[in-house]
């Protein structure tokens, strides 16, 4: 018998991102696929194209993935983070339209989020309906609350003159060169890296996601901690509501659902193959890059743009398979 | 094949098990096991839990293959067992948890696999299926059930007919009761015992695993005595007694791992009053002492776990009292229990007791959390260090802090259940087995360690079935037979086989208590 | 049967002693849910045909009927799979790329029509597109043991792409005698998909509700260990199961075509309202389990809804968020149900 020697060291960041939490075989097909397409198109390595990742493949998809990883973290998923995105979004265009400051459409926005959470939170804590259900229902009052709200779906445009400064600086604005929306998707990922390895929450979360009879044996209640996550998964998926809006300057009615499905598919990649297969930030955003290389570069290999979905839905479909194959190995 | 037969062939053996080894993750469970059932017999299959009795049972159905071994059926030696060919060999199996779809009818549950058709048609004969059900049923149990009745409408034990019926269907040449009588009132049980002898008299085989000793007595032609994973007797039930494999289920030897301790008891910690759950215990009333180690008894059934989940608060009782400390306390959840200072080490080590995939230390802190958190951030300096203690005074082997629990071995994995309990600061200790599952060595640790915390003025509370260990450790010991207390004994002035037969009720008339 | 035992009669459980209260008690309530959704189905009907007089008229029920045809046909290959599954939505049994598989089962039904291929070739490469979908899913499933969410997500992000790869993004026009046979009216006056939908789903419910193969679907479903403890061939179920979810997808594909006389894109809208629809589906049982019978129910239910509000005028957008509160108010309902059972 080989001797086992999982284990986990003290969380600092550098070394989660090294691979001590994330599985190194993600490290690994990211860094493969990098590799690839640095020498399948030239144009690919190159800063500018690196940047172009990280603002249109990259900023929104990582903070409703990582509202996504809270939702996993307490063994949930949540199919309303979009319904979130939307809310928020809805609401601070509707508010800076209607003449309010932008930090108070903002905070608005973010309360609407969080408010689409608390209901989900109501829902699985309070009743007791499996997360999947519960937040399938929400989705779809969610979906007729919008098209209520906009007489049957009619996007909300924000002339360009009626845009206030503080709002296009969210959307398009840049600090020491770095794009706002960047900032704040780095800032949520060190809060959120920061919360769960390093907070107490974080590490009752995971308990419960991992093994729920023991938390409750160990005399924690998961409800209370289950309806925080859920809230939080709102809150945060509100951010990149506001951020959305505030670049396109306009709210379309339940288009944050755009962002569901790979929401899901990078926190389970980065949840499956992790070393010790717990939701993590880290593996979230490594997940969430994974998916924006391979859309980019088949982008740039000047493949027909209709088979870079099928290679993304390949390229995912291959490394689950692996995984799931692999540790079916090592547990055999 | 008709199953009448080989009734006329006895003088093979259906089963010859011969010194089977299992080892679970370096732990032994069998060492060295033989079985050898004779053709048309029932056979007794006895030992405390952890004797090796399930894993024997397991190779036989062919879930667990043996490290080492002969395994022959019906005079044919075989490799390994599959399930697929154990049921080949008309081998049949009725376990203690009913394997039945709640959803189904009993004619869905009892054709299930062989379903009869409309002739011509591909289609279920539904009705075939139910009337022949009511048939069967009514032939060998004379159990009326109504057609339409799903299964998760069933009692027990008429859940437990129509598994034995499923088998009957087979024409099964070997049959294995695990326990068939645990949920069973006597009345039941008595129809079920004039079953399997008429089956025997057909030329069937049978396996009867039991607790109830007196059951082995009044059914079994022989008996093997199963103890830490080895046979240490076969016998023909006319040349013993119950008494006679009680003393021979409980080791001996072991009598010296047991520390000495001598502490005298102090105040009352923990008063249950009149304590009743409808259907599972009536009128427990007890007093445990700092200081004092309480052994806890009885069978499955007999209502003494469910009152250790109840002072845990995973179950509520419907009267009666509970002071901690002398303040009456109502515990709706565990929470609220451990808030108390109580603390369950549960029987299910590796499903409630330790998270598997956190690592050592998340285990240890996870019920004291509080105490290493500032403004909500851990404090991993002095999570680390509480940790580095408790492994150290514990002994727990392990790689290190971070290490995951499943790296574990079992008793190791107990002392970090116990461990996370220590760092709650608990004071009442309800330990539900602890050491099933556990090596020797880390059991003798264990009875240190609970030695230890009584010494420090906890009280401990041992829920064990393995008797031995419990007069070993305990000051007293209360033994539960149907939900009621029906004896207490003064540990130092009892013997295993005493407390055994107390709580099988094989001393007592109350076995018709029912 | 040579084992034939005569036992006196003796047996007498007594309901208090057996538990056979309280589990009636629980079936009484199941009952109850079950009843109470007849009678919104029916009080909803009711409502609609006092206020729209056109509402209850055959030729009214007959489109509604045709309306719902493919979204019946990929609810029913869901339940399938949600049968053979089990509840848990999470780990057990989904099949995300159901409506994506429509999509591309229809692009290569209409793609072969025009090349001027006949029905029959243009139908079996819809059925074959279907079923190896079905296939992929059931190995991904079953042979590499990946979570059927996550592995119907992947195989729906692929299937999607080559919809778009095929269809270059655009309607592929297609007529053929089945297709005009389809989108014409039948008997009295009502849409050929209307009695398509229903023979489907009698035939679906003759292999599902009353076959060998149905039964084992459900004890695989509800309780592998029971399935496995009676020799059932637990993967070989399960992947039957997504295979023939991949088939509905195929058949739908060749509906939608019919109805929108050609294959369009946007398929992928249809996925969670399929879902939904499924889920409700079990309230339908007796059992409370998921059944083709029930999950058609759910269908009409959703289906006149929406005609409902179409003939009263009301915005067909409060569709959806009905629908999300039946999901919730059943879901909560049978979970109270449970936690007053335990």
């Amino acid at each position: 018998m080989t001797l086992q020697t999982s284990s986990i060291g003290t969380p600092t960041l550098p070394r989660l991102l090294l691979g001590t939490v994330v599985d190194n075989a993600l490290v690994l097909a990211l860094v493969t696929v990098f590799a690839a397409f640095s020498i399948a198109t030239p144009t690919f390595p190159t800063l500018a194209n690196l940047q172009s990742i990280l603002v249109n493949n990259f900023t929104l998809l990582a903070i409703v993935a990582i509202a996504m990883t809270f939702a996993v973290s307490v063994g949930g998923i949540d199919l309303s983070v979009g319904t979130a995105v939307d809310f928020a979004s809805f609401a601070f265009v509707s508010l800076v339209l209607a003449g309010q400051p932008v930090a108070i459409a903002a905070l608005a926005g973010l309360g609407a989020g969080a408010a689409v959470g608390a209901f989900n939170a109501v829902l699985i804590s309070g009743i007791g309906i499996s997360p999947f259900l519960a937040t399938l229902g929400t989705l779809f009052i969610g979906r007729s609350i919008q098209q209520l709200l906009t007489n049957g779906g009619n996007p909300v445009y924000l002339p360009p003159s009626g845009a206030p400064e503080a709002f296009r600086f969210l959307g398009r604005g840049a600090i020491a060169g770095i794009p706002v929306p960047l900032v704040i998707a780095a800032v949520i990922v060190a809060g959120a890296t920061l919360i769960l390895t390093r907070a107490r929450f974080g590490r009752v979360a995971l308990a419960i996601g991992i093994q729920p009879s023991v938390a409750r044996y160990s005399g924690i209640t998961a409800r209370a901690h289950v309806a925080v996550a859920f809230i939080l998964v709102g809150l945060i998926a509100a951010v990149a509501g506001l951020i959305l809006s505030a670049t396109v300057t306009v709210y379309i009615p339940s288009s944050g659902n755009a962002f569901l499905l790979n929401a899901i598919g990078a926190t389970f990649i980065g949840t499956t193959l992790s070393r010790l297969g717990r939701p993590n930030i880290p593996g979230t955003i490594l997940g969430v890059l994974l998916l924006g290389i391979v859309a980019n570069g088949l982008l740039l290999t000047g493949l027909n743009f209709y088979w870079q979905q099928v290679g993304t839905g390949l390229l995912i479909f291959a490394v689950l398979a692996l995984s799931f194959i692999n540790r079916r190995k090592a547990t055999a | 094949m008709s199953a009448a037969s080989p009734a006329a062939d006895r003088s093979g053996d259906a089963i010859h098990l011969e010194n089977i080894v299992k080892r679970f993750d370096g732990a032994l469970a069998l060492s060295g096991a033989s079985l050898r059932v004779r053709r048309g017999t029932v056979h007794g299959l006895v030992g405390q839990n952890g004797a090796g009795k399930s894993t024997l049972i397991k190779l036989l159905a062919g879930l667990h293959q043996p490290d080492e071994g002969r395994i022959e059926i019906d005079g044919q030696v075989y490799e390994k067992l599959t399930p697929h060919r154990v049921e080949e060999l008309g081998i049949h199996f009725i376990h203690q948890d009913r394997l039945l779809v709640p959803t189904f009818t009993v004619g869905e549950a009892l054709f299930l696999g062989r379903e009869p058709r409309i002739a011509g048609t591909p289609f279920l004969d539904r009705r075939l299926m139910q009337r022949r059900a009511g048939e069967i049923l009514n032939d060998y149990f004379g159990v009326r059930l109504p057609n339409s009745a799903l299964i998760s409408e069933l009692s027990t034990a008429e859940k437990q007919i129509v598994q034995i019926t499923r088998a009957l269907l087979d024409q099964p040449k070997i049959l294995v009761f695990d326990e068939p009588t645990a949920a069973l009132v006597r009345r039941e049980a008595d129809i079920l015992f004039r079953l399997i002898r008429r089956l025997r008299d057909e030329g069937v085989t049978i396996i009867y695993i039991s607790h109830y000793l007196n059951e082995i007595e009044e059914l079994c032609d022989h008996v093997t005595v199963l103890r830490n994973g080895e046979d240490v007797a076969t016998l023909p039930l006319g040349e013993t007694s119950a008494a006679a494999i009680a003393r021979l289920m409980v080791a001996r030897d072991i009598a010296e791992m047991f520390p000495k301790r001598s502490v005298t008891p102090g105040k009352d910690i923990l008063t249950i009053d009149q304590l009743s759950s409808r259907g599972k215990y009536h009128d427990i009333s007890l007093t445990l002492r700092r200081g004092e180690v309480l052994g806890l008894t009885g069978l499955l059934g007999s209502g003494a776990k469910d009152l250790i989940r109840t002072l845990f608060g995973l179950e509520t009782a419907t009267s009666g009292q509970i002071e901690i400390d002398g303040k009456p306390v109502r515990s709706v959840n565990p929470a609220q229990a451990v808030d108390q200072h109580l603390a369950l080490v549960p029987e299910d080590r590796r499903g409630n007791g330790v998270a598997l995939d956190l690592s050592v230390t998340e285990n240890i802190t996870l019920s004291s959390l509080k105490r290493f958190t500032r403004l909500g951030f851990l404090d991993f300096k002095s999570e680390r260090q509480e940790a580095d203690d408790l492994i150290r005074r514990l002994e727990v082997k392990t790689s290190g802090r971070n290490a995951l629990v499943r790296t574990l071995s079992g008793g190791n994995q107990q002392k970090v259940a116990i461990a996370k309990w220590l760092s709650r600061h608990s004071e009442v200790y309800l330990l539900d087995e602890p050491t099933v599952g556990v090596d020797i060595g880390s059991k003798v640790e264990i009875y240190n360690l609970i030695g230890d915390l009584a010494a420090r003025g906890a009280g401990i509370i041992v829920l064990s079935s393995d008797l031995a260990e419990l007069i070993g450790i305990t000051d007293r010991i209360l033994v539960l037979f149907r939900g009621n207390i029906v004896h207490e004994f003064v540990s130092s002035q009892t013997s295993p086989d005493e407390v055994l037969a107390a709580s099988t009720g094989s001393s007592e008339t109350l076995r018709h208590v029912g | 049967m040579s084992v034939d035992i005569q036992l006196a009669p003796v047996i007498h459980f007594e309901p208090g002693q057996s538990g056979f209260s309280s589990a009636r008690g629980v079936n009484l309530a199941a009952a109850a849910l079950r009843a109470g959704s007849l009678i919104a189905f029916v009080a909803i009907l009711v409502v609609f045909s006092v206020t729209a007089p056109y509402f209850l008229s055959v030729g009214n029920i007959g489109n509604v009927l045709g309306q719902s045809a493919i979204s019946g046909v990929l609810a029913i290959g869901l339940t399938i799979v949600l049968i053979a599954g089990g509840s848990n939505v999470v780990t057990g049994g989904i099949d995300l790329s159901l409506a994506a598989n429509m999509g591309l089962s229809a692009a290569v039904y209409a793609t072969i029509a025009q090349l001027g291929y006949g029905d029959a070739t243009a139908v079996a490469a819809a059925l074959l597109t279907g079923g190896l979908i079905g296939v992929v899913n059931a190995i991904a499933v079953v042979g590499a043991g990946i979570v059927p969410l996550l592995a119907t997500l992947a195989v729906m992000n692929i299937v999607a792409g080559l919809e778009l790869v095929l269809t270059q993004n655009t309607v592929i026009p297609a007529s053929t005698p089945l297709l005009t046979a389809l989108s014409s009216s039948g008997l009295f006056g009502i849409p050929a998909l209307a009695y398509v939908l229903l023979v489907f789903t009698l035939i679906a419910a003759a292999i599902v509700q009353y076959t060998p193969a149905g039964l084992r679907l459900y004890a695989v479903g509800e309780f592998p260990d029971a399935a496995r403890a009676a020799g059932l061939p637990v993967r070989r179920l399960v992947a039957g199961a997504f295979i023939a979810s991949g088939l509905c997808g195929g058949f739908a594909g060749i509906l939608s075509v019919s109805n929108l006389s050609g294959s369009t894109t946007g398929s992928g809208e249809m996925l969670l309202p399929v879902v939904v629809t499924a889920l409700l589906g079990s309230v339908f049982s007796r059992r409370l389990v998921p059944t083709v019978i029930g999950t058609l129910l759910s269908t009409l239910f959703v289906g006149f809804l929406v005609n409902g509000f179409q003939l009263l005028n009301i915005s067909s957008v409060l569709v959806s968020g009905v629908q999300g509160l039946l999901i919730l108010l059943v879901v909560s309902a049978t979970t109270l149900l449970r936690r007053q059972e335990a």
